[in-house]
């Protein structure tokens, strides 16, 4: 273990805060006393930065109480506004989607015959209370909110510290000592389920939300003005700011915690168990944040499931730069970026600004965070905080595949077959899958390989896509040249976020790419010069006068089939580019490089001092990966003809390791897994087609699937299915036993602590 | 003209010297003791040494200063190490970690092995395995062998690189006195055949026995060096290890 004791003087909290503050100060009072319009802007962004603190306060708090970065406590804070928005306005608590004992019953009814039979169903609502009398005004009904405030702040405060006990509970203590993969990952997972459980309940679109704070407009010196329920909101997060700073300082319980941060033996000696610490600091986050969301909802007087949950990127970076334990620089920094975005908003009203298709450049306000966190990494470099508690778990072990060509080959023509056959619904789905299994692989490469958390993949895949339809395509550079133009496009770019990732490991680099994925997808996806409305067109491919583009007709050679779209042959062009891949993955880790990579994985220090340079080695990995992933932008672009700003960027990233990591993040089989259960794909077509559970709901399992298989299965569905087939291999006396081989593998991942 | 010598060499953490002005040598061929109480800076001077904590001072190898140059160039240039906990990949095979320190990677090489990986020539790495007894191993995983076991594999590893010079921190450590014994004859073969070491160890009958030079620190500082007989008449020496001079040919670990 690299020990960081060599923190450097400079980069105390204290002189960042300082030098935060007087830059602040400085371009403040230039702005004060030059332009009344451009200090009006500057505060209106105070609001929205009260919010981005109290979600950095959340972000810091976790880390403190449980070493967790919790990449979902932007939608904890956008969960508490619908929880609040539900009670006050329809005076209903939503529950998230529960199993149902009864449901098989009645499902082997219904397959009997009796369809109108029906079991009691699990309620979606409780209704507390019911919405006043309705009066209408200008053709519009206008209900009586159904709860007072105060009631449906308090139930809402509840509820939302029982959800922070049963993450702490359910979720994060179970992976106490898990890896910092297995705690990202289920962090996303609660990202997901979180907003999918919102939108299941209340749909994806905005909702009118009224204010709580009071809103009359406050007048500041230099005709400044401001609704008051702002200055309110900043008074608060200000307030609990000052109380956590007491709280930390100068109380036992605070002390423990601190403790615990740095090591937990030190919380044991002063008395406290670091699990109660972490269910503690669990429930206050999730409430801190929640109850900021409730409040900062009725500000923007809009509640959607998107917004405030993204919040977590700025947020993030004010956690950064409050270095996960100062609560004073995390809360003037969520300030200051919410003025800082402000500032550029209202900037990029104005004539002068850069224009892009006619319109100011977008996404320079998403990037801020993106620009705080690398010159944060850049200047900090590796003192950033790691925790120091013992990891008991490693990444899951990583095997050489035998026999992947006569594998690949029989299944590959067996899926070759399957897209002749069956009906269009099937072949889009297995289609969704093959690319799936492309940026999965680009995932096997980069984090299960070398150990790189990456949640900007799908940002690298859409790099290429974007680049395949605005390059190429626009100088009718033709196949296969276009996509490999637009891989190499997405190696660009991933090595350009890779170089600073150098600098840091683990969950900093997560943070890194997540912030740079948000960045590109914000400043090139959603560039009005780059895609618009309908996305950016992608033709389709030709070689030597064959079509095989999804909506090419069918080819004259198989005469079959019901000759509905999409073309078959598309599959088959996707499934030869997956063979290759596959092929060259396997290679990868039996050769030299996989080699290397394995060891920079399992010990930086030691790979060093046997000559593998690490830096190299991880620069060769962030390419290749992005490669790969650009190779699935481009099949991804001409599937659907186009590339839309919505299927790349930093969501579906986050889904994507999400996808990889459940099918099994260090082995091919495991990409292979990981494509067939992508949204879109071959299980998700099986349950809606099959099974009969709507699409709403996949990703909603999808995200159960994710924290399930964190905590119970870090080895992902293959690596399950792997012992187990060893394990019936043994049984049936053939090969080795099954107790000797399961022991061998369960002793790859006891580590020793150090 | 030494192979490996340091002069200067000093390690600071937070304000304090882990390691002042050591000036040590090591010759060609020769087996080099550094021992010295617990936290006397011995694996920091190895650490400094090979490039793993800054360090002030010049260290001069193969007739080459290399403070400014990386753990992995050092490495390359032929400078080995082993660890007191071995620190082997826990995810490779024996033979495959061995492969790692033996093997570089080039752009060209990695382009062909994604098409057709080479079947690399493996025969001398099996010979080391051999030479250590280790050679049925070379399959398994380094989670399946034995304690003693992986301190061998650590040396081989080292040993794949081909190294000029071997800084080995405390081999023995967690060995019986028989595994001690066997190993310290290996070390001794090694010397003979050429390679030159720097030994740290807590046997001090090991160290003794087998060693051609000794350092002493403590607490940072050189207290003493010169021949095994030397040392083990220097009061200093003895003062350090409270009479530790009782427990020679014991196992001390």
């Amino acid at each position: 273990m690299t020990t960081s004791s060599s923190t450097r003087s400079w980069a105390t909290p204290g002189r960042i805060a300082a030098i935060i503050a007087a830059l602040l100060g400085v371009v403040l009072l230039v702005l004060i006393f030059t332009n009344v319009n451009q200090t009006q802007a500057l505060f209106l962004g105070l609001g929205v930065g009260a919010l981005i603190a109290a979600i950095a306060l959340s972000v810091t708090l976790n880390y403190q109480g449980s070493g967790v970065v919790n990449f979902a406590a932007g939608a904890i804070a956008m969960y508490g506004g619908y929880v609040y928005y539900g009670l006050r306005v329809n005076g209903q608590l939503f529950l998230p989607p529960l199993p149902n004992p009864l449901a098989p019953i009645e499902g082997i009814v219904h397959l009997a015959g009796n369809k109108s039979f029906n079991l009691p169903n699990i309620p979606v609502f409780i209704t507390l209370a019911h919405p006043g009398a309705g009066s209408s005004s200008f053709g519009t009904i206008i209900r009586q909110p159904a709860m007072p405030v105060w009631l449906a702040l308090l139930i809402s405060a509840g509820v939302l510290a029982i959800l922070g006990l049963l993450f702490h509970l359910l979720i994060f203590r179970p992976l106490r000592n898990a890896p910092v993969l297995a705690k990202v990952v289920a962090s996303v997972g609660l990202f997901i389920i979180m907003q999918a459980i919102v939108v299941l309940r209340f749909t994806s679109s905005a909702k009118a939300v009224t204010s709580i704070l009071p809103t009359s407009p406050t007048h500041l010196p230099r005709g400044v003005t401001l609704p008051s329920d702002q200055l309110y909101l900043v008074g608060i997060v200000v307030l609990v700011t000052l109380g956590l700073w007491a709280l930390f300082r100068y109380t036992r319980f605070g002390l423990a915690t601190r403790a615990a941060a740095e090591n937990e033996k030190g919380a044991i000696v002063l008395g406290y168990s670091p699990d109660f610490l972490a269910g503690v600091n669990w429930v206050a986050s999730t409430v801190l944040a929640g109850m900021f969301g409730i409040l900062a909802a009725a500000i923007n007087q809009s509640l959607d499931p998107i917004t405030i949950t993204l919040l977590i990127v700025p947020a993030l970076a004010a956690s950064l730069l409050g270095r996960f334990n100062s609560f004073i620089v995390t809360m003037l920094a969520g300030l200051g970026i919410g003025m800082l975005s402000s500032w550029i908003q209202y900037l990029s009203g104005q004539s002068w600004f850069p224009k892009a298709g006619g319109q100011p450049i977008p996404g320079l306000t998403q990037a801020l965070p993106f620009v705080i966190i690398i010159i944060v990494l850049v200047l900090r470099g590796k003192s950033l905080p790691t925790r120091g508690s013992v990891e008991t778990v490693k990444l899951p072990f990583a095997p050489r595949a035998r026999g992947a060509v006569p594998t690949s080959l029989i299944g590959g023509v067996a899926v070759a077959v399957i897209l002749f056959v069956t009906s269009p619904d099937w072949r889009l789905a297995i289609v969704n899958s093959l690319v799936g299994v492309v940026i999965c692989l680009s995932l096997v490469v980069l984090t299960g390989y070398v150990g790189q958390i990456s949640l900007m993949q799908m940002a690298l895949a859409g790099i290429s896509g974007f680049t395949l339809s605005k390059i190429a395509d626009a100088h009718h550079i033709p196949f296969p040249f276009g996509p490999i133009l637009g891989a190499v496009a997405a190696v660009a770019v991933g090595l350009i976020a890779g170089v600073p990732a150098l600098r840091v490991r683990g969950v900093n680099l997560a943070v890194v790419t997540f912030a740079a994925a948000v960045t590109i997808e914000q400043m090139v996806f959603a560039n009005p010069a780059w895609s618009g409305l309908k996305g950016a067109i992608v033709a389709p491919p030709r070689l030597f006068g064959l079509k095989f583009g999804p909506n090419d007709s069918w080819s004259k050679l198989f005469g079959g089939g019901e000759g509905l779209l999409p073309n078959p042959w598309f599959g088959v062009f996707c499934l030869v580019v997956v063979i290759l891949l596959i092929l060259a993955v396997v290679n990868i880790r039996s050769s030299r490089v996989g080699r290397h990579m394995l060891a920079v994985r399992a010990n930086e220090r030691a790979a060093a001092a046997a000559g593998v340079s690490v830096s190299g080695t991880k620069i060769l990995a962030f390419g290749v990966a992005a490669f790969i992933a650009g190779l699935g932008g481009a099949l991804s672009g001409y599937r659907f003809g186009s590339v839309t700003a919505d299927y790349f960027g930093a969501i579906p990233s986050m889904l994507f390791l999400a996808f990889a990591y459940l099918g099994g993040i260090s082995s091919v089989s495991g990409a292979v897994v990981g494509g067939i259960i992508v949204s879109g794909g071959i299980l998700t077509t099986f349950m809606s087609h099959v099974l009969g559970i709507p699409e709403t709901y996949t990703l909603f399992l999808a995200g159960l699937g994710l924290i399930t298989m964190a905590i119970f299965n870090p080895k992902g569905v293959a690596g399950a299915l792997r012992d187990s087939g060893h394990a019936i291999k043994g049984r049936l006396g053939r090969g080795t036993t099954p107790k000797a081989d399961a022991e061998a593998e369960a002793g790859v991942h006891a580590k020793v602590g150090a | 003209m030494a192979i490996l010598s340091s002069s200067g060499l000093t390690v600071t953490f937070g304000g304090k010297n882990a390691v002042e002005s050591l000036d040590l040598k090591v010759e060609q061929g020769q087996l080099v003791g550094l021992i010295g109480p617990n936290g006397a800076g011995k694996t920091t001077t190895i650490d400094a040494l090979t490039g793993f904590v800054p360090a002030r001072g010049v260290v001069t190898f193969d007739g080459k200063e290399i403070e400014s140059q990386s753990s992995t160039q050092r490495a390359r240039g032929g400078l080995g190490r082993t660890w007191q906990s071995s620190e082997l990949f826990d995810d490779l095979t024996i033979l495959e970690n061995l492969q790692v320190a033996a093997e570089r990677v080039t752009v060209g090489g990695f382009i062909r092995d994604l098409f057709k990986p080479r079947n690399d020539d493996v025969s001398e790495l099996m010979a080391i395995l051999a030479s250590l007894d280790l050679d049925h191993s070379a399959h398994l995983l380094p989670t399946e062998l034995s304690h003693g076991q992986r301190k061998l594999v650590g040396v081989a590893r080292s040993l794949a690189a081909k190294p000029k010079v071997l800084l080995m921190d405390e081999p023995a450590a967690g060995l019986d006195t028989e595994e001690s014994q066997e190993l310290g004859t290996r070390i001794r073969g090694l010397v003979d055949g050429g390679l030159s070491v720097l030994l740290i160890d807590h046997d001090m009958g090991l160290v003794l026995t087998i060693c051609d030079y000794l350092y002493v620190l403590d607490f940072g500082q050189l207290i003493a060096e010169g021949t095994p007989a030397e040392i083990r008449a220097d009061e200093k020496v003895i003062g350090a290890y409270l009479g530790q001079r009782h427990a020679e040919g014991e196992n001390d670990g």
